[in-house]
């Protein structure tokens, strides 16, 4: 049986950005409204990274219209504090770029490892 | 610096203003906070903010002319479409847009309702009042718009 790889499978596998992998991996232990989510992404990546309002809000628009990301609101909270968490589809996504992270780490090393030999 | 801020979030598309403008503000505001530690450090923060910002409203200008409105409705829900029945526009509205007179909108309900006989006249295979309809129609538009004019409305049909 021959397999037809469609647009949307290929877009799966996309490799994620930064930004994106960031936001993904912030909310994959719980939901977190917008400062919180640039707090956590600056402390996940060790100060590296610290992402502006701009990109942020950009980043979580789109991630809402592939639906990896759903918003709600938290209770006893104004509007201001709208957060975030991963959906089924955005779990799976992260999962898939950590698989696919983690192949490309094993191979790196094992060629560093086989140069240095 | 928070009037500058507020003066670029204009730049975004509508919809995305109604959606995320007050949490880019609320962030924005403790973000600047944290900043202030020094002349330089917060320079850079806000060149950095304010850039992103400028970049981003282009971004979205282009994703909102390039993206179907019902994929885009899945993360900027069209408000239009959320109006629930019985509530009128303006009531609905209040708050969001500014009020509409009162004139204006009757014109506009008689343009829908125009609308709508055209749609029904040609579903019935009645063009002649179709037809005239359509010719109605027209001329119920131009006075919407005139009357738009009047009291500086902008379209509310789109950005």
């Amino acid at each position: 049986m021959r397999h037809v790889v469609t647009k949307a499978h290929v877009l799966d596998v996309k490799p994620l950005t930064e930004p994106v992998l960031l936001i993904l991996t912030s909310l994959a232990d719980q939901p977190r409204h917008g400062y919180a989510l640039i707090q956590d992404i600056e402390s996940l990546s060790g100060g590296r990274v610290r992402l502006s309002t701009g990109t942020l809000f950009g980043a979580l628009r789109r991630l809402l219209e592939d639906g990896w990301i759903e918003r709600f609101e938290q209770e006893d909270t104004s509007r201001q504090k709208q957060a975030y968490r991963l959906t089924a589809a955005g779990r799976k996504q992260l999962q898939l770029e950590l698989d696919r992270m983690k192949q490309l780490t094993r191979a790196g090393i094992a060629r560093l490892r086989a140069s240095e030999a | 610096m928070k009037r500058a801020y507020g003066i670029l979030l204009r730049l975004y598309p509508r919809d995305y203003r109604a959606m995320f403008a007050t949490e880019m503000s609320s962030a924005f505001e403790k973000a600047s906070a944290e900043r202030r530690q020094g002349r330089s450090v917060y320079a850079r923060f806000a060149l950095a903010e304010l850039m992103a910002l400028t970049m981003g409203a282009g971004a979205e200008w282009i994703a909102k002319l390039t993206t179907d409105s019902s994929v885009r409705g899945r993360s900027l829900p069209d408000r239009l479409l959320m109006r629930p029945p019985g509530v009128s526009w303006d009531a609905h509205y209040a708050g969001a847009f500014p009020s509409v007179p009162e004139e204006v909108s009757q014109a506009q309900e008689r343009t829908e309702l125009l609308v709508k006989r055209i749609i029904h006249a040609i579903s019935q295979h009645d063009f002649t009042g179709a037809r005239r309809y359509s010719d109605e129609e027209r001329q119920a538009r131009a006075s919407l718009r005139s009357l738009r004019q009047k009291y500086q409305i902008g379209d509310t049909g789109g950005d």
